[in-house]
């Protein structure tokens, strides 16, 4: 055998590794769906579309989707607008400090989400710095509502999938190059001209990368949305752990599990699609 | 005063110095070139005077008005960098258009004017193309027609050509010549090519270790070295070893030589400037003669190499071809004219 016909060996212990606690899941997770409920409330074994019809007539499925998409949309735009500075700032300085300040802006990856949740409440509960600091500056009489609440989750969002947007950001900014910008310098473009018309254009497909990335995970996040929403806020992955623990409706939760991983898969076609054509 | 004007310029980084106290005169219309090795500070004294980078000393001068704190876009230099920097994005047409939307240039001008500059560099019709589709020598054309368009003060190159292969490179050569001759621009053109140096200028500044070593004419630089450096360089030299023979006069392989004794020197003369004749032949009164024994010669096509060995050192001298080059193992003379003798200290190492 050639070295090159036994390279896909290199997979087979990932494959088996996912095959058993991936696809294995994933499977029950397809059959689930077909079967219904009860009046009891419990599970019938049944291949049936009735739980799957019933879903998507409930207007709160609506509402759930049209949550999470104007939630990930709101929190992508807002990491993308302080990512974008950060990414460009860390892929052109000639700093020493490099490397050390790239680690310092992923940092936030590598603290768990539920501290990272408590450290949120700390800031902008109602005794919280922010809430405090106003009050003491006799800004605000009362305190501002900025946890438990959409606020609070798209802030938590926001932060949580910065760090990643950086790391994409970066990876995508391949064809930045500083003898363009200086070209464009040497043609008359004033600064901000040279990155409207250079710098802009050219990290686009960066920008289409990173806005991708951190929409799916700001789509499938759950802990954010659970803590930092204090029950008022309903997004898709909080009504499926919903479904599936507190009332082991397993059918509804399946339904709506493979719904928003079909929305998540034509969301990433998407934007990688978007990608390749600013690419050219 | 001179259209432009570079007084002691310098840039430091931390404690190395890149460029030390170079001036420089250039008349309009003049084509000088920066010639010496990597690290020798001819790039960055390009960059200073296209403002990309800032010089801790010394002022440029540009017309009469000084530039020296003007920023990059409102220098009017046209830079044409060595790795073409062409934008990936925009098409040839966009490319070339780029300095005159941002002069705010009205569209059917730039139309025109576009085409002109395909015109000039031969690209007519490909102005769709976008950069990745093009060959080198045609992304170099791009990036000089992108330069020119915009009717800049200076047109400077940085080692614009060797990206190129040999024959595009001595094609473009010519071509580049030809247009800096027709539109009567000034022009800066940095290389370490001596050929580039000696054919596309008018003058040549010699740079080594952040200063201008010498500055003149081809045949200057190339037969009035007026440093060591400069002398090995530009062109070839043989260097022979200057010594004293018992009475203090200057010797070369135990042999006198007609020039002023120098210790710790050695006697610089072009393979080219030399001849061989038949040890018979008697000395001129003008001529300086070593006498040696051929080693080799060596058909290098458009001349023949003759390796000449004496006691003490071997020289190399350059026949045309065509000319009988003499047998292996002949002893024969060397001469050269008088005038065409350099001395040079050695450098303290």
């Amino acid at each position: 055998m050639t070295a090159s016909r036994r390279l896909p060996l290199l997979l087979i212990p990932a494959t088996l590794f996912l095959l058993v606690v991936y696809v294995w899941p994933s499977l029950g997770l397809f059959r689930n769906a077909f079967n219904e409920v009860g009046p009891t409330g419990a599970m019938v074994e049944a291949w049936s579309l009735e739980t799957a019809r019933t879903t998507f007539h409930d207007s709160f499925t609506f509402e759930l989707t049209l949550n999470s998409l104007w939630l990930s949309a709101v929190a992508t735009l807002i990491a993308l607008c302080l990512a974008y500075p950060v990414s460009l700032f860390l892929f052109r300085t000639d700093s020493r400090f490099r490397g050390l300040l790239a680690v310092v802006a992923i940092m936030p990856m590598l603290v768990s989400g539920v501290v990272r949740v408590f450290g949120w409440l700390a800031i902008l509960g109602d005794r919280g710095l922010v809430n405090t600091t106003l009050q003491s500056l006799g800004l605000i009489s009362a305190p501002l509502k900025l946890v438990f609440n959409w606020t609070g989750v798209t802030i938590g969002l926001a932060e949580s999938i910065m760090p990643y947007m950086i790391l994409a950001l970066l990876a995508g900014f391949g064809r930045l190059d500083r003898t363009l910008e200086e070209a464009a310098r040497s043609l008359g473009a004033s600064p901000f001209r040279t990155f409207r018309r250079v710098i802009l254009p050219l990290s686009l497909p960066a920008i289409a990368l990173a806005a991708g990335l951190g929409f799916v995970l700001s789509m499938s996040a759950y802990i954010t949305p659970k803590l930092l929403g204090g029950g008022r806020v309903f997004v898709l992955a909080t009504e499926i752990f919903e479904q599936a623990t507190t009332n082991t409706n397993w059918p509804v939760a399946a339904v709506l599990a493979i719904y928003t991983l079909v929305l998540l898969l034509a969301l990433l076609v998407v934007s990688n699609l978007v990608a390749r054509r600013l690419q050219r | 005063m001179s259209y432009l004007e570079l007084a002691g310029l310098q840039k430091r980084y931390g404690n190395s110095v890149a460029v030390d106290d170079v001036s420089l005169s250039v008349e309009q219309g003049e084509a000088v070139a920066l010639l010496g090795p990597s690290g020798c500070g001819k790039t960055t004294t390009l960059r200073m005077l296209a403002g990309l980078i800032e010089p801790n000393r010394g002022t440029m001068t540009l017309d009469g008005s000084e530039i020296t704190k003007l920023p990059a876009h409102k220098r009017n230099m046209g830079y044409v960098f060595q790795s073409y920097a062409l934008f990936p994005h925009l098409s040839v047409g966009r490319n070339i258009a780029f300095g005159l939307e941002e002069r705010g240039v009205s569209r059917g001008e730039i139309d025109k004017r576009v085409q002109e500059g395909l015109a000039l560099v031969r690209l007519g019709g490909l102005e769709q193309r976008r950069p990745k589709e093009l060959s080198g020598g045609q992304q170099q054309r791009v990036a000089l027609a992108r330069a020119l368009v915009i009717q800049p003060s200076v047109l400077l190159l940085d080692e614009s050509l060797s990206n190129l292969d040999a024959k595009l490179r001595d094609a473009m050569r010519h071509e580049i010549r030809s247009i800096q001759r027709t539109l009567g621009i000034t022009t800066l053109f940095v290389t370490h090519d001596q050929v580039e140096a000696l054919t596309m200028c008018d003058r040549i500044a010699v740079m080594h270790r952040g200063r201008i070593a010498q500055i003149g004419s081809a045949e200057d630089i190339y037969d009035r070295p007026a440093t060591r450096f400069v002398a090995e360089f530009v062109g070839r030299a043989n260097v022979l070893p200057l010594a004293r023979d018992g009475q203090g006069r200057a010797t070369v392989w135990e042999q006198l030589v007609p020039v002023e004794p120098a210790e710790n020197a050695d006697l610089f003369v072009r393979p080219q400037r030399m001849r061989i004749v038949p040890v018979s032949e008697p000395a001129g009164g003008d001529t300086a003669r070593l006498t040696g024994r051929v080693l080799r010669s060596v058909f290098v096509g458009d001349h023949v190499e003759v390796l000449v060995e004496g006691a003490g050192g071997q020289l190399t001298v350059e026949m045309p071809s065509g000319s009988a080059a003499p047998a292996e193992g002949t002893e024969v003379a060397v001469v050269w004219p008088r005038s065409e003798s350099r001395v040079f200290a050695r450098e303290a190492s």
